[in-house]
């Protein structure tokens, strides 16, 4: 059994590879950080879901994300997506798939401490911030958890699903024989999960397959929760931000001039847009 | 008051420069240990580099769009000289969270 992830009673940070409870019979295995603010605003925790073939550590800490949370008060809950940092990287296509894991982050939310929302109580529930494939997870853990969720922040999000659309077999074929890979948006991701060596390549293509087969189609489940959409105006991957906002009974928009998919991340007004936003009722 | 520059610090993975994208502090601000100081872009990633240093900004390096390579200036901040003198012994302060950290040049003088 690997250690557990304990809610927090004291300030600081408290590390662990998943919980004590399994999901459909497994452990998911996934790192799990909690960090406590020094002066608690007293409000809900936040999950931070980071994107496909990044990390939390890329994703939230060093772009800034973790402290500026921190400062402004707010309890953070980091997780690495299976197969991604310091998660662990399961053989099973399954263990992949965007509906298992929204049961494993339900799983963790639960056991870290997030309680359903209640009338007047600003503490219960949980705040969401995603980015890229991780703003999927959070448009559908939101709309299928409308009991627990309170505000969502979707970060260079889109209403298509470049993942689904990725080309596995060209992928595979480039990895093993080197033949370029004719589809831009397949070749720039797997340029993506290259970049960093720390990457299960493997892995990361076992989560396109599983992708695939559950493809992102936001009309399926539409989260009524307040939503800011966020994206650089040089996004191109996030060009459908619109479509996917107009689906939304509540959703906002905010482009962050002069950045991309890539560097948006560290944008000062972004973050402080996010925190502003989950701070309302 | 004494002057302390610092590098451009390795941002590990083999990566040899990185693009400003945005100064959160500029010269004549006085900054904290830790605060977010400049935002900058790698080939693999955005970061948002930390203050290594309380003092006073000085000069920074480079503007947006600009390139830095590791281990050229970056920024100079001005501080009491008595303080100058505790750079390189244990902080007083927390240390940073991130895994990227700047550290002091080497008085070359």
């Amino acid at each position: 059994m690997s250690e557990t992830t304990q809610p927090a009673a004291a300030h600081g940070r408290h590390y662990g590879t998943s919980s004590a409870h399994t999901v459909e019979g497994t452990d998911p295995h996934l790192h799990v950080e909690v960090h406590e603010p020094e002066h608690d605003a007293g409000l809900r925790p936040i999950l931070l879901l980071h994107g496909f073939a990044s990390n939390s550590a890329l994703n939230w800490v060093d772009s800034g994300w973790l402290n500026a949370l921190l400062t402004a008060g707010r309890r953070i809950i980091l997780v690495d997506l299976p197969g991604h940092g310091r998660s662990s990287a399961p053989d099973d296509v399954d263990a992949y798939s965007p509906s298992r894991i929204r049961a494993d982050l339900l799983q963790l939310a639960t056991d870290v401490g997030a309680r359903p929302l209640r009338n007047g109580d600003p503490a219960s529930g949980l705040d969401l911030v995603g980015y890229s494939f991780g703003s999927r997870l959070a448009w559908e853990f939101a709309a299928t958890q409308p009991e627990l969720v309170h505000r969502v922040v979707l970060g260079g999000p889109s209403s298509t699903d470049p993942l689904a659309a990725f080309d596995l077999a060209a992928a595979t074929n480039y990895l093993a024989t080197g033949t370029p890979i004719a589809d831009e948006s397949t070749a720039s991701l797997l340029r993506m999960a290259q970049a960093l060596p720390a990457n299960n390549i493997f892995a990361l293509l076992a989560l396109v397959e599983a992708v695939s087969s559950e493809p992102f189609d936001p009309a399926e489940a539409i989260p009524n929760q307040p939503l800011l959409l966020i994206a650089g105006d040089r996004d191109e991957r996030a060009s459908t931000m619109d479509a996917l906002a107009a689906l939304a009974p509540h959703a906002q928009q905010q482009e962050i001039r002069g950045r991309n998919h890539i560097n948006v991340v560290t944008s000062r007004a972004f973050k402080t847009a996010a925190i502003e936003f989950l701070a309302a009722d | 008051m004494a002057e302390i520059s610092f590098p451009l610090p390795d941002l590990g993975e083999g990566l040899i420069d990185a693009t400003i994208l945005e100064w959160l502090v500029a010269p004549g601000d006085q900054v904290e240990r830790n605060q977010p100081m400049v935002e900058v872009e790698t080939t693999k990633s955005a970061l948002e580099l930390p203050s290594p240093q309380a003092g006073r900004v000085v000069r920074t390096y480079g503007e947006p769009g600009q390139s830095i390579k590791v281990g050229e200036p970056l920024i100079i901040f001005s501080v009491p000289d008595d303080s100058a003198g505790i750079v390189g012994t244990v902080p007083m302060e927390e240390a940073p969270r991130r895994r990227v950290r700047l550290t002091a040049r080497p008085d070359e003088d």
